[in-house]
């Protein structure tokens, strides 16, 4: 995993989050004048000399935002269509990924696992140790239960005291309207919310032949039938379902990012920061 | 609709499979753990709905494909039910064109007759009428044509050279019979000399064929019938290059017969012979023919046996004979025997031997054993010995030479063998079996040899033995003797040992009898087998072969001898009487030659050349006129009208028309066959 996540992110992304925050780091930003109450060591003290008047030095702190990692670990996220690799695995790829990267920045990072309810939950923190943790809770994380993404995502809305950048991992399996407003009162808090749509291959296009009995990996549901014969009109509804979350999401404000896994992890990676800098 | 063959409907029942099949038969799946389930629900009874019509059409299709196939056994019929205005005039014609019919007496020959008679009355008929021919020699129907196309196949109808076959005719008539419907009239006209033969066929008619209306007119001359024929020919022997022939010459009509008999092959003729015949006189003339240096040598010859001009019917007037001459050779037996009267009693079954034969001639001499020499064995084709002694020690080197230049030595064994004696000659590769120890006990001989086919044995004597009851000959005892490796055991006693050894050493044979000649042959003698026995011990003998037969026999060339040339090969090419070349099945030891076409010679292409005669059949020579009043019970009986129609099977005319439905109930299933994977392959996407 951690391999993974080095090779993932290693040489491409260090330094691309500036922080919106201003605080007290090593790089001047500014100056101000000196309230009562303000710590006497950031008084600029050649200034003082020069004019007689007191002025506080501000610094632009370099990396101090806080990254909640919410990974799906319901049990729909161990769907592994043609490919060896589930849903699952490449969304804990990716979640070490931009563990690795926040990190790396001294940003501090939580990992949230979660499926009807949070299963699990690393608080932040912005040690280079604190990875390990991550990427362990991540190696022995494993699929169970059904998807309760609006839940989950107002408990943690709640529990969550300082804004940050959400990043949500999910094959969002689960209404649509209640996903967003989960989605819209984190945003309303004020998080950056970043949406890892993770699907298989196969359950975007529906590739498969002959007499098949699908199995709901989390209802247990049972259906029969002819995918040729369905494969048209399943395509189009999910091109419906799609579009419809990515509409939303661009509507609310989410950043939204449809991974297929059958596409390497660093390509979606890359071309999906490529474009938030571009943003910023 | 109706079905010929309807047990094969039950085979329809087959459908229970398919149908069980098809309730029971759970679609194979397989499992698939998936996720979005609720974008596959939309589509999913319509999926189910699909599969099922699948099911079922292909259900359908595959029981259509049965049903179909077991009708298609059962044979179906359509029966039209046909509206009395479509009945017609049908005409069916049997039209005899066989030899006979070329007789001619001076204003035309019947055939030319029976063609005028056949016009005349397809002209007189009804112009939308149908019309079936038959020509009675050759069986072959021209059915359904019109009054035009009836008139052009009358005219363009030839001669057969063969005999009318009656029994095509009438089977032909019951299969057309069977397609008309009772609307039409049927009529039949029957055009014929009615000769004997002919005759004979319609008598012997079973089951009447039913039709409306019978016509027959015997064509026949209102002057007495002139024509004589060679019926038949044999040769009777071959003597200072004279080959002389029996021929059957008869008068079959009523006006006396005199002509000249002559017999030629190639350039030569024999002298001619007059025929003197008054009516209905049938006599046996006999004919030399000087055949020159072809009597002494292996030959075919090919002799024509003609009549002079001077009847009605040319054809009957030639008689074609193929002679096999197998060459002329003197075969000089010694016979060596121990006493003077040792061998009496087998010189005198050789002097009868001789007395017989027809062709080979037997020069026999007798010598005592002891003075048998070399230079005898010079003079001699076969060697006879009456036992075994020091002499032939002696003669050893001479006796295998003797045997590899292809000479015979046959050599009887008596009680007392020396035993050193037997073992030199053993040695030398001469006797075809080591004599033993002497059994003193009464025994039989089989009744015939082992392998009457045995090569180095004449065929026609070993058959023969059989006739002679020589089982019961009582012999008093026998040798026990140990074949050579390279000998064949043709003759064995009822005790198990055997009687005649061969050996064959060189071109030439050894033979070991295994009795003594004092005891057994003696006792063979009386029994009257002694002639016969001498032939199968002489060889294969020479004959004269006759190669004849008749149109309407299947020709089978036997091969013997010098023609065995011909053995390993499948087919050899043969010309026929029209002088076409065509393929002939070899098999076995004989020529199966196809149909000759016509009248005349037969014969092998390349060498030796065996030719066959080819004859009129004898009864297409017998031109006595038909008795009316005979005539007339006859083909009332033979052709049923009127009220006699509705029992007959012969010829069953329904109101309905029955139309055959296999063809159409075949494409179907074709096309079912071919549409069932595609409608498969097409439902499942």
């Amino acid at each position: 995993m951690d391999l993974v996540a080095r090779c993932a992110v290693e040489g491409f992304f260090a330094g691309l989050h500036p922080s919106p925050f201003h605080g007290f780091s090593v790089e001047y930003s500014d100056h101000r004048e000196y309230h009562a109450g303000d710590e006497l060591k950031f008084v600029d003290w050649k200034v003082f000399g020069r004019s007689d008047k007191l002025y506080i030095k501000q610094f632009q702190q370099e990396t101090n935002t806080t990254a909640y990692i919410l990974l799906d670990s319901s049990k729909s996220m161990s769907f592994a269509g043609a490919g060896a690799v589930s849903k699952m695995d490449y969304g804990s790829y990716l979640a070490a990924a931009l563990s690795y990267l926040m990190l790396s920045q001294s940003d501090s990072t939580a990992l949230i696992l979660f499926a009807e309810r949070v299963i699990k939950h690393i608080p932040p923190r912005s040690r280079r140790t604190h990875l390990n943790i991550i990427l362990t809770a991540l190696q022995y994380n494993r699929p169970a239960g059904q998807t309760n993404l609006a839940g989950v995502l107002h408990t943690i809305a709640e529990t969550t005291k300082r804004r940050g950048i959400v990043i949500l991992i999910s094959d969002l399996l689960d209404d649509e309207a209640d996903i967003f407003k989960g989605l819209a009162h984190l945003k309303f808090l004020k998080h950056d919310v970043i949406v890892f749509h993770t699907m298989d291959h196969q359950e975007l296009n529906l590739d498969y032949e002959g007499l098949i009995q699908f199995e709901d990996l989390e209802t247990k549901a049972r259906m029969r039938a002819f995918p040729q014969s369905l494969r048209e009109g399943y395509r189009k509804r999910v091109s419906e379902f799609l579009d419809n979350i990515e509409k939303t999401a661009g509507n609310s404000g989410i950043d939204y990012c449809l991974l297929d896994t059958s596409e390497p992890l660093d390509r979606a990676l890359v071309a999906y920061l490529a474009k938030r800098k571009r943003m910023m | 609709m109706s079905f010929t063959e309807w047990i094969f409907l039950l085979g329809g029942l087959a459908v229970v499979g398919p149908v069980i099949a098809h309730l029971l038969a759970k679609p194979r799946y397989r499992r698939l753990p998936f996720t979005m389930l609720r974008f596959l629900r939309t589509g999913q009874v319509e999926s189910q709905s699909r599969r099922k019509l699948r099911d079922l059409l292909i259900l359908l299709l595959r029981c259509a494909i049965i049903v179909l196939i077991a009708m298609l056994f059962a044979r179906p019929l359509l029966h039209i039910r046909l509206k009395p205005s479509e009945s017609r005039s049908v005409h069916c014609l049997g039209l005899d064109n066989s030899m006979s019919m070329a007789y001619s007496n001076g204003s035309g020959s019947y055939f030319d007759k029976l063609v005028d008679s056949a016009v005349d009355y397809i002209r007189s008929a009804q112009d939308d009428a149908l019309f079936n021919i038959c020509a009675l020699a050759s069986g072959d129907w021209m059915q359904g044509l019109g009054k035009e196309q009836a008139l052009a196949e009358v005219k363009a109808l030839k001669i057969e050279p063969g005999s009318a076959n009656v029994t095509d005719f009438l089977s032909g008539l019951s299969r057309a019979g069977r397609v008309e419907h009772s609307g039409d009239e049927v009529s039949v006209l029957v055009l014929s000399d009615f000769t004997p033969n002919t005759l004979r066929q319609f008598i012997n008619v079973v089951e009447p064929a039913a039709i409306n209306r019978i016509d027959y007119e015997p064509i026949i001359s209102s002057k007495p019938v002139n024509n004589a024929a060679i019926a038949d020919a044999h040769v009777v022997g071959l003597a200072d290059g004279k080959l002389t022939i029996n021929a059957f010459v008869v008068n079959y009509g009523q006006v006396r017969q005199n002509r000249l008999l002559i017999a030629r092959a190639g350039a030569n003729r024999s002298a001619p012979i007059d025929i003197n015949l008054s009516a209905n006189q049938r006599n046996i003339y006999q004919v030399q023919l000087d055949v020159g240096a072809a009597g002494r040598q292996p030959s075919f010859l090919p002799v024509e046996l003609s009549l002079s001009d001077g009847d009605g019917l040319s054809v009957d007037d030639i008689f074609y004979l193929a002679v096999s001459i197998p060459g002329h050779e003197d075969i000089n037996i010694l016979l060596a025997g121990e006493g003077e009267n040792q061998m009496f009693l087998l010189k005198t079954a050789m002097d009868t031997l001789s007395r017989t034969s027809s062709y080979d001639v037997l020069r026999i001499k007798q010598v005592s054993m002891s003075e048998l020499a070399a230079t005898d064995m010079d003079w001699a084709n076969v060697v006879v010995c009456s036992a075994i002694t020091d002499r032939l020690v002696d003669l050893a080197l001479d006796i295998e030479s003797f045997v590899k230049a292809g000479g015979r030595f046959v050599c009887f064994v008596t009680e007392a063998v020396a035993p050193g004696v037997a073992k030199q000659l053993w040695q030398h590769d001469i006797l075809a079996a080591l004599p033993g120890k002497c059994i003193n006990e009464r025994t039989y001989i089989q009744p015939k040899p082992t392998d009457s086919r045995a090569p180095g044995v004449d065929h026609i004597a070993a058959r023969s033995l059989s006739n002679y009851r020589i089982d019961k000959v009582v012999l008093k005892g026998c040798l026990e003797c140990e074949p050579h490796p390279d000998a064949r055991l043709l003759w064995q006693l009822q005790n198990g040992f055997g009687l005649v050894y061969l050996k064959s050493l060189g071109s030439g044979t050894s033979i070991l009898v295994n009795t003594s000649v004092d005891d057994s042959l003696g006792s063979l003698t009386k029994s009257n087998a002694s002639v016969a026995f001498c032939r199968y011990l002489l060889g294969e003998s020479h004959q004269i072969d006759e190669y004849c037969f008749t149109r309407d026999e299947r020709i089978v060339l036997p091969m013997s001898g010098r023609d065995r040339i011909f053995a390993g090969q499948e087919q050899i090419w043969i010309e026929t009487c029209d002088g076409a070349n065509h393929r002939a099945v070899v098999a076995d030891s004989s020529v199966l030659v196809p149909d000759p076409a016509g009248i005349g010679w037969v014969k092998t292409l390349g060498k030796p050349t065996i030719y066959a005669g080819i004859n009129l059949p004898q009864g297409e020579t017998d031109m006595t006129k038909p008795v009316a009043a005979e005539l007339a019970g006859v083909m009332s009986r033979v052709f049923a009208t009127g009220a006699e129609r509705d029992v007959s099977e012969a010829g069953v005319y329904r109101d309905k028309k029955n139309r055959p439905l296999w063809k159409i109930f075949a494409w179907t299933l074709i096309l079912l066959l071919l549409a069932e994977p595609a409608v498969a392959i097409r439902l499942k996407r």
